[in-house]
């Protein structure tokens, strides 16, 4: 071995044993940790910045896919308040046979009010009927052809509110009842009213959970294309040391950054809706002299929805990472 | 530092990249790699970075067995080695300073002290002026040198190189060269794979012949007159 060789040799261990030594103290290694993420959420950001119409291409499509079930669900919270309003209305209306005359269709009413479930009875009689029908209908003229009056006294009976949430039995007395042709009770309907609202409401629940498929695929691919765009510098990092974690972090903020701002523009999108319809609505609803009012999302859900996408966006971003990470290392 | 044991590379195409190889190079030594393409230089420069595993024999860096290295400590293990390639593989999107700092940001270093050794690293290669310019704006010696930087900014016991010089003239390449040597002389074990036997003649290390896949010469220089 020569004297150079021996020279070369001679202060080794020196260095060659300091880098793997005992790890740095928790509160240096925290500083570290937190250092990184914030290198990871500007870099993402900056570099979504540095493609805006790439980025405002994908916020686009996302904002509508979330706008959709959104708007769903406002016209139908909305719906449901207003069936609230009608589920108040307790009336049964019995239409009595045509051949009963007025003197009859007084006693059954006054009948009717000495029942015990009953809390009033209001008579209107065939001439109280054809007004109302000329005055509503614009039938005026056809009706002054008639040359008799073909209505039937009407008994619109309010039944004394037991609790329950079935028929009264007064429904079925008065459907058995030899006077009545035909008993209206409004609860009928307003079940069926019920019905197709909750029919909504799944409808609703299914085309939001196809459509935040949609947007984890959507993100997922964005970040795909991102991830495929940046390979060389991916293989760079690795062969220099960077673990899985620090590869997949940049990509996870921006999927993140990705849902984030898709809801906030899809949450824009229902306020600008709300906005355009609100005038119309109201004049809608004023004409059924009704005192409801179109009501939007309120903070909480707008607030859920951003935070749902943003996590749906870094779920994208981890599948599309962990796919990329696992096809390209070696064993 | 460097211990191959009759370690042989298929690869998959049935390629035998390298057969029945053993050396062993110590801390603090600088040595080359040579042969014709496909001898197997760059494989066996692969095997030590784990970028590829040998399919017989060990390979043991730093004391330790690689086999032993499973996955999740791959990067772990790169971090004790710096590596720098033919093409440099600078990351055009950021600057000078941001290329150096990349395997301490890896590491965890704090930011202070990041800066520090990032000035360090680019003053012993002599580009101490161009921290904030793009790697675009360097020339093809200058590029390298900031490669250089990268891999010695860690402090990493071992430096590996595949082809530094590749790309470079001849005076360039010499430049290049001494400043590994340099790095040598302090204690860091260098290993450069490289075909330019002149060049190597020039340096005076000690070469590893690869012929074919096979160890064919260790030629340790005596001193020169």
């Amino acid at each position: 071995m020569s004297a150079q060789a021996e020279r070369r040799t001679a202060p080794p261990a020196k260095k060659g044993a300091e880098p793997r030594g005992p790890r740095a103290p928790v509160g240096e290694r925290l500083a570290a940790w937190r250092d990184q993420h914030f290198y990871s959420f500007f870099s993402s950001l900056g570099r979504l910045a540095a493609r805006p119409w790439a980025t405002l291409l994908t916020v686009l499509v996302l904002g509508f896919a979330i706008a959709l079930p959104l708007l769903f669900w406002v016209v139908f919270d909305n719906a449901r308040e207003l069936s609230g309003g009608l589920r108040e209305a307790r009336e049964i209306t019995l239409f009595l046979k045509p051949a009963l005359d007025a003197r009859h269709a007084d006693a059954f009413a006054a009948e009717l009010r000495r029942r015990d479930d009953v809390a009033a009875v209001l008579l209107r009689t065939p001439e109280q009927g054809l007004a109302e029908f000329r005055d509503l209908s614009g039938f005026g003229e056809a009706l002054d052809a008639l040359q008799s009056n073909p209505l039937p006294s009407v008994l619109v009976v309010t039944p004394r509110d037991s609790g329950a949430s079935e028929d009264p039995p007064l429904v079925a007395a008065m459907q058995a009842d030899t006077r009545v042709d035909l008993v209206q009770y409004d609860a009928a309907w307003r079940r069926k009213l019920g019905g197709i609202l909750h029919f909504g409401e799944r409808v609703v629940a299914v085309v939001a959970v196809l459509l935040a498929l949609a947007t984890l695929l959507v993100i997922g691919n964005t970040v795909r294309m991102d991830i495929q765009a940046r390979a060389a510098e991916i293989s760079v990092m690795q062969m220099i040391g960077a673990s899985n974690g620090f590869v997949r972090r940049p990509f996870l903020y921006a999927g993140l950054w990705y849902g984030l701002l898709g809801a906030v523009f899809a949450l824009l999108v229902v306020v600008v809706v709300e906005v355009a319809l609100a005038e119309p609505v109201a004049r809608l609803v004023e004409s059924y002299a009704n005192r409801f009012a179109l009501h939007g999302l309120d903070p909480g859900v707008a607030a859920a929805v951003a935070a749902a996408s943003a996590l749906l966006g870094w779920c994208g971003a981890w599948i599309a990472t962990a796919r990329h990470l696992a096809a390209g290392r070696p064993a | 530092m460097i211990r191959f044991d009759n370690v042989s590379k298929r690869y998959l195409t049935g390629l035998d990249a390298l057969a029945e190889v053993s050396f062993e190079i110590e801390a603090g030594e600088m040595a080359f790699v040579t042969g014709h393409s496909g001898a197997g230089k760059s494989t066996l420069l692969k095997l030590v970075s784990l970028a590829e595993r040998p399919t017989r024999g060990y390979v043991t860096v730093n004391q330790r067995e690689l086999a032993r290295v499973r996955r999740r400590g791959i990067p772990q293990h790169r971090r004790g080695i710096g590596m720098v390639f033919q093409d440099h593989r600078l990351l055009t999107d950021r600057s000078v300073f941001d290329n150096v700092a990349l395997p301490l940001l890896i590491a965890g270093t704090s930011r202070t002290e990041t800066a520090k050794r990032v000035r360090a690293a680019l003053d012993k290669v002599g580009l101490l002026a161009r921290e904030k310019a793009s790697p675009l704006a360097l020339s093809t010696g200058e590029q390298q040198r900031v490669g250089i930087a990268r891999a010695i900014v860690a402090k990493p016991p071992l430096i590996i190189a595949d082809e530094p010089t590749g790309n470079l003239d001849p005076q360039l390449s010499l430049e290049i060269m001494n400043l590994f040597a340099e790095f040598g002389a302090v204690g860091t074990t260098v290993l450069i794979a490289s075909h330019d036997l002149l060049l190597l003649k020039r340096m005076h290390k000690r070469v590893l012949v690869l012929d074919h896949g096979r160890l064919v010469d260790d030629y340790r220089p005596v001193r020169a007159a």
